[in-house]
């Protein structure tokens, strides 16, 4: 967003270059990014002269009123599309939220393609529902919250920026309950939170620009969102950090909590997952890209201690978990 | 004389059952990580014992967030974090990584024969968006208070609980 305004600014009156310079050298000195230190000025440069002129003059501040999350699909949609004809503008050193949703939405978008929604709409509904609540409980309660079951036998679950978040058929039939689904989506909406993906892909991006721009190959469609991402949705097919897993086990579980579910239900789904063989299949992709479920479970143990100790009532919810169709 | 003689018969016939019986229901366990065993299921209760990591156990109850457990040598209460549930292993992360250098995550030459639908990385790299999916998937959005109202309907209540943190053991 900063570049966009600057170079409105900019543009309107040649006078100002000289603020936005010194703007810019602030801004580059206030970057605690040390690595992409001399590659940010250069980035601005290039950006300022690729990115032509913004007809509507945007307010110096960071998130305007038309920045509210989209609720209905429709903005939302609206909000894709108008990424989609601005992409050459994507700011990947400060995404806005609604870039972190389109980006999101492509990601999402790739991995439905390789495994579409389940035909159920209760079901999807009822997902929807159990999640909704518990991202209410996260630091990203005004996101456009959206989840899905996926048409997979695999065992896994994902999350796109902008709180895209899906999860295999294959896992929920593994689900004994409505905890414990939310302890599964309440790890997917840390990684969000988090901003875990996002933050893979800005680095990388950054870093090809740069590159890009330094040999002189600097490229009008390097800041594309599909370029940045890969082919398909390979990305999500890449790890993390494990920090960055243990860290989304230990939020999950406590807005799991904070939403009134037991405790312990992420655990729960852990050591079931603990328990699958190895050799199967079916975890073969969520073996390779998370610390092993024992792992997880011991990071998880020496995080919790004695804290549980006083929640008592937490839910289960059996009754009321969707069963899926056979 | 006869009666009681077909009692004891009787007994003694059933008894192999009932100890198979008894074997079943204690589900085998093994050590996390090593602990304390407690003889009650409080933080503050007595020591009883302890365990070490990867020691094989059985589980004979769950109450709350406890186990009862048996080791060779002593029984007792343990956090329930602190114990892997089902067949004891050794934490093997090699064959973890073989499964996964075998399996269909591998370089791309093994392929799926199962007809199962697996969601494997050459799965993911070859994907193409979807518009429609992505459009049905946006229009399950729900409101914040749609959440809520779903919340009050299973009579889940919000509780104060601060986000836990890194455990000093926590090796990342």
């Amino acid at each position: 967003m900063r570049i966009i305004v600057k170079k409105t600014q900019s543009n309107s009156a040649r006078k100002n270059l000289l603020t936005t310079t010194l703007l810019a050298s602030l801004l580059s000195v206030l970057s605690l990014q040390s690595v992409a230190f001399d590659l940010k000025g250069a980035l601005k440069d290039a950006v300022q002269k690729e990115i032509g002129q913004k007809p509507e003059p945007t307010t110096p501040t960071e998130t305007p009123s038309t920045n509210t999350p989209p609720v209905d699909a429709a903005s939302a949609n609206n909000t894709a599309t108008s990424a989609e004809t601005a992409q050459p503008a994507f700011n990947w050193k400060n995404p806005s939220k609604e870039e972190e949703i389109a980006l999101g939405r492509e990601i999402a978008g790739n991995l439905l393609g390789a495994a579409p929604l389940v035909k159920d709409a209760a079901l999807q509904k009822y997902v929807n529902s159990v999640g909704r609540w518990v991202a209410s409980q996260s630091e990203r309660p005004d996101l456009p919250w959206r989840f899905g079951v996926i048409e997979s036998d695999d065992l896994n679950a994902f999350a796109a920026p902008g709180g895209y978040i899906m999860l295999t058929k294959g896992l929920y039939r593994k689900l004994a309950n409505e905890a414990q689904l939310a302890g599964v989506l309440g790890h997917e909406i840390a990684h969000v939170v988090k901003k875990h993906q996002l933050k893979v892909l800005q680095k990388q991006q950054l870093l090809n620009m740069s590159a890009g721009f330094l040999s002189g190959k600097y490229a009008k469609d390097n800041n594309l969102i599909s370029k940045a991402i890969g082919s398909g949705a390979e990305i999500s097919a890449r790890s993390l950090d494990k920090s960055a897993e243990y860290e989304a086990d230990r939020l999950g579980l406590s807005y799991a909590t904070r939403a009134g579910y037991e405790p312990y239900s992420l655990a729960d789904v852990l050591q079931t997952l603990g328990q699958t063989n190895k050799n199967d299949d079916s975890v073969a992709l969520l073996f390779k890209t998370h610390p092993h479920p024992d792992e997880r479970l011991v990071a998880l143990s020496d995080a919790v201690g004695s804290k549980l100790d006083n929640i008592k009532n937490g839910k289960t919810l059996e009754n009321r978990f969707y069963q899926l169709k056979p | 004389m006869i009666k009681n003689l077909k009692h004891i018969l009787i007994t003694i016939a059933l008894m192999p059952m009932l100890h198979a019986g008894l074997s079943i229901a204690a589900e085998t366990g093994s050590a996390l990580k090593n602990d304390n065993i407690r003889a009650e299921p409080y933080a503050d209760a007595k020591i009883a014992g302890s365990f070490s990591r990867g020691d094989s156990l059985e589980i004979l109850k769950k109450q709350g967030a406890w186990l009862q457990v048996k080791t060779k040598k002593s029984t007792g209460w343990v956090r329930l974090l602190s114990v892997k549930r089902g067949i004891a292993t050794t934490t093997n992360k090699t064959a973890g990584a073989l499964a996964v250098a075998s399996g269909r995550a591998g370089t791309g030459q093994v392929v799926s024969t199962t007809g199962v639908r697996g969601l494997s990385e050459q799965d993911l790299k070859a994907a193409k968006f979807n518009e429609t999916e992505i459009k049905t998937l946006e229009s399950y959005t729900l409101s914040a208070e749609q959440g809520r109202q779903f919340a009050n309907a299973g009579n889940l209540k919000a509780i104060v609980f601060a986000n836990l943190k890194a455990g000093k053991g926590d090796s990342k």
